[in-house]
């Protein structure tokens, strides 16, 4: 029992702290902050994790958006069966093409999931253009129908789904962290050839990785289509590809809690910006070249190590380990 | 010898990758015109030491100093410019480009041109100019390599394992080359092949596990038992 | 298909992937020598355009406004190579996509504010029609060939008969050696990237006329000159060539055949030339550091 709320309890202090964050903060922006949130630990698994690097995250979200919306557009209105539906597809196509990719170097992986995300862009606005109805979008957020106990139609109800997908998300990821897979995850990333002395595939390790990742931008896209009720290949143009990128290298590349605190400052300063200064591209720029140029560790990639001091200097000296020896 | 005499000075240096220390406090001193030897199990430490004195690698502390200046913290290249050229063990030359080409490139920061003396060397070497080095076999390479270095006359010479895998009688010929070199040139060479080390050098430095064992001077024998006691 | 469009469909093709290639080339080259990739090329591309429709709008010319274009493109790539990627050489490539990245956006903020958002027209500098096989041809387009040509046969001169071109190649296969020759490393790593950057300013000097210039035309080919970079083979300059022609015949037979294609068609190309060849047609599997 108190093993369980140790391995809980950052989990659910991180998401208290979002629940309570509702009462002084607009509805939508918490809404924003947790799908953007969902959105990023995929990308900040592979790149923090397994070492891929992926501007083509959109693509991935756009599956799972576009899974979604067919379903509600044309054919039901349930919008769980809806969002099920979109993570469905996002692991049908991460299955296709993750076999194709994973097997390429970093920075082809990069460039091709790139490409991906451009494809899909114009396969939505133009090639499907018929079922998509091009820019103009799928507009259905009339179809959805209401459901007992959480009505996702409603803003503050899907607040609540919103906050326990989440939280099982993180879980999820966290539980992986742990796993023996979470380890070889780390190994595939620094060196290859060693893992494979010992025994595991290198290929099936990165699939899983990728299927995984991908899969969870798919959950995020189908948050998106049900909670705006519409979806237009805006969601995976060109201009956003690096938004995942930007918010995982904001919060802290590899570290759990860094999506969660990358997307309330990205979302956050997005909003300011365009209210102050209506040019964020540059700002972002900017900002992303100097986070780089500082060490690269993020926000909370800076701050968790100070707040884990903080609180636990206490605790490790009555058990009389030095600071030190906890590296 | 006082360490004026030296014209390569090496004190204290200590290395480290990250964590794992290399080097400990290592000295050597080279006098104009002398072979030294460093010999050393694998591991030892022995490449490093030629890389921080070139400039691949930075040392945590200690000096080299070359003729009066201190080469700690110089570029690489300003190292090689200054006189002090390392030939690497990978053997590894530019593949893609012709002979001529790689030894253009050995003239290009020195502005030396003089390739006679190095066909004097590698008469070989003449033949093959036109073609891609990378079709070279090992000793020929090993041959470009040096001769590449030589070129701009450096006077001090860091040689990496050079004979490691060639035929005997390139080994041979290499042996006479580096004898022949040191009237101008002084050269620090890493070597396994222990009787090659003590038919040439004038002194040998036992490296064992970053830190100098041994310090073995012509005035003492330098033999092979006597290299081999500090392995 | 209509055969009468064939020759002209060739011209388009040949000249989209002249423009692809004078900007591939120069990535290329920057992967192969300093291992990064420099998606800020983009924006040295985007500044090409826009000041080449500036200085087109102020003296009249286009032409001059190319020349002004690249040269701009090639002073910023310097700023940027002194500012930021000198301290950046040394880490991982991933590393270097993400700032060049922010850069690349920053600089589509920067041309927001001094050109705003709205797409400019560049007048066509020539508009004569030439008759080729039977269909008319617009001579400019042969004009972008020509040029293309003419960098190709640059930097294959600068690279085979100049030394410090020598220096580049041998620089590809091992930065240290040529480092322990007395060589500079660090002035041909900003050579390299300002050649990279006046290419690219030159590209979009050039594409801009057959476009409109607007504040994310970088983003908009940025797919397409990788996709070059990829099917070529990382750090291979006959590879760049080959599929920038490959990639440019795709998108533009392609859209004859059915027009959403050209967008479509060339993915389809590196998804297939990459189950044969994971390394790109002529990049090598060696090139990892």
């Amino acid at each position: 029992m108190v093993r369980a709320l140790r391995w809980w309890w950052g989990l659910l202090l991180a998401f208290a702290l979002l629940a309570i964050s509702r009462a002084f903060l607009p509805l939508p922006f918490v809404n924003e902050v947790l799908i953007f949130s969902i959105y990023t630990i995929g990308c900040n698994f592979l790149l923090g994790r397994v070492g891929f690097i992926s501007f083509g995250q959109p693509a991935y979200l756009a599956v799972g958006a576009y899974g979604t919306a067919f379903y509600l557009f044309y054919f039901g209105a349930n919008p769980y069966l809806g969002i099920l539906l979109g993570v469905l597809s996002g692991l049908v196509v991460s299955g296709i093409v993750g076999p194709l990719f994973v097997r390429l170097r970093s920075d082809y992986f990069a460039l091709v999931n790139l490409a991906l995300a451009v494809i899909v862009y114009y396969l939505m606005q133009k090639v499907l253009a018929g079922v998509t109805q091009g820019d103009n979008g799928l507009w259905f957020l009339a179809n959805i129908a209401s459901t007992p106990v959480l009505d996702l139609g409603k803003p503050e109800d899907f607040f609540v789904f919103a906050l326990l997908v989440g939280l099982a998300v993180w879980a999820f990821y966290k539980y992986l962290d742990d796993s023996i897979y979470g380890a070889c995850c780390l190994a595939t990333k620094a060196n290859e050839d060693k893992l494979r002395f010992l025994g595991y595939s290198n290929y099936r390790v990165r699939l899983l990785a990728f299927v995984i990742a991908n899969t969870t931008t798919a959950l995020a896209g189908a948050m998106y289509a049900v909670y705006l009720g519409f979806v237009s290949p805006e969601i995976t143009s060109p201009s956003r590809a690096a938004d995942p990128v930007i918010v995982t290298i904001l919060g802290g590349v590899g570290t759990l809690y860094g999506p969660l605190v990358g997307a309330f400052i990205y979302t956050g300063m997005k909003d300011a910006i365009a209210a102050l200064v209506g040019n964020w591209e540059l700002l972002i720029g900017f900002l992303l070249v100097i986070i780089m140029l500082s060490g690269e560790q993020g926000i909370w990639g800076t701050l968790q190590p100070r707040l884990e001091k903080l609180l636990f200097r206490r605790r490790l000296r009555s058990a009389g380990v030095g600071a030190e020896a906890r590296e | 010898m006082t360490a004026s005499d030296a014209i390569l000075n090496v004190s204290d240096l200590n290395v480290a990758y990250g964590e794992s220390k290399v080097l400990f406090g290592v000295g050597l001193r080279v006098a104009p015109s002398a072979i030294v030897a460093c010999v050393g199990r694998n591991g030892a430490g022995k490449t490093t030491l030629l890389k921080s004195i070139a400039g691949f690698v930075k040392p945590r502390s200690g000096t080299v100093s070359f003729g009066g200046t201190d080469l700690v913290g110089r570029a690489s290249y300003d190292i090689a410019k200054l006189g002090v050229k390392y030939v690497p063990q990978d053997k590894k030359v530019f593949s893609d480009l012709t002979v001529r080409e790689n030894l253009e490139l050995g003239s290009y920061s020195t502005q030396d041109y003089d390739w006679e003396r190095v066909y004097g060397y590698f008469p070989k070497l003449r033949q093959l100019l036109d073609r891609k080095a990378g079709y070279l076999s090992g000793g020929e390479r090993q041959m470009l390599m040096i001769g590449r270095a030589i070129l701009g006359r450096p006077q001090v010479l860091l040689v990496d394992e050079p004979t490691e895998g060639l035929a005997p009688s390139i080994v041979t010929h290499l042996k006479d080359v580096f004898r022949d070199l040191s009237s101008s040139t002084a050269l620090v060479i890493v070597e396994q092949n222990l009787p090659l080390v003590c038919a040439i050098s004038s002194k040998v430095y036992a490296l064992k596990e970053g830190h100098i064992v041994a310090e073995l001077s012509r005035g003492e024998s330098i033999t092979v038992d006597a290299c081999e006691r500090y392995l | 298909m209509d055969p009468q469009l064939l020759p002209s469909g060739v011209i388009f093709g040949l000249s989209i992937g002249s423009i692809y290639f004078t900007m591939a080339i120069g990535l290329s080259l920057c992967f192969g020598l300093m291992r990064i990739i420099s998606l800020d090329q983009l924006l040295y591309y985007s500044l090409g355009g826009y000041i080449t429709y500036s200085f087109g709008v102020v003296t009249g010319s286009v032409w001059l406004g190319m020349v002004g274009g690249t040269m701009v493109a090639a002073v910023v790539a310097l700023a940027v190579e002194r500012l930021v990627f000198r301290r950046i050489y040394e880490r991982e490539i991933t590393f270097s996509m993400i700032t060049s990245f922010g850069v690349l956006i920053g600089g589509i903020g920067v041309i927001q504010f001094f050109w705003g958002v709205v797409p400019r027209p560049v007048a066509v500098p020539m508009m004569t029609q030439l008759n080729v096989l039977g269909t008319e041809v617009p001579v400019y387009r042969l004009v972008v060939i020509g040029v293309a040509a003419l960098v190709y046969a640059g930097i294959w001169v600068f690279l085979n008969r100049t030394i410090t071109g020598k220096a580049i190649r041998a620089g590809i296969e091992n930065v240290e050696h040529v480092e322990g020759l007395g060589i500079n490393v660090s002035r041909l790593f900003t050579l390299t990237f300002v050649i990279a950057g006046a290419l690219s300013g030159l590209a979009g000097g050039l594409h801009a006329p057959l476009i409109m210039v607007y504040p994310q035309m970088g983003l908009e080919v940025l797919a397409f000159v990788f996709m070059v970079v990829i099917i070529g083979g990382l750090g291979s300059i006959k590879g760049t060539l080959v599929s920038a022609l490959i990639v440019g015949q795709v998108v533009s037979l392609g859209s004859l055949v059915y027009a959403p294609l050209a967008q479509m068609a060339p993915f389809a190309a590196m998804l297939l030339i990459l189950l044969v060849r994971p390394t790109g047609l002529f990049g090598s599997a060696l090139l990892k550091r």
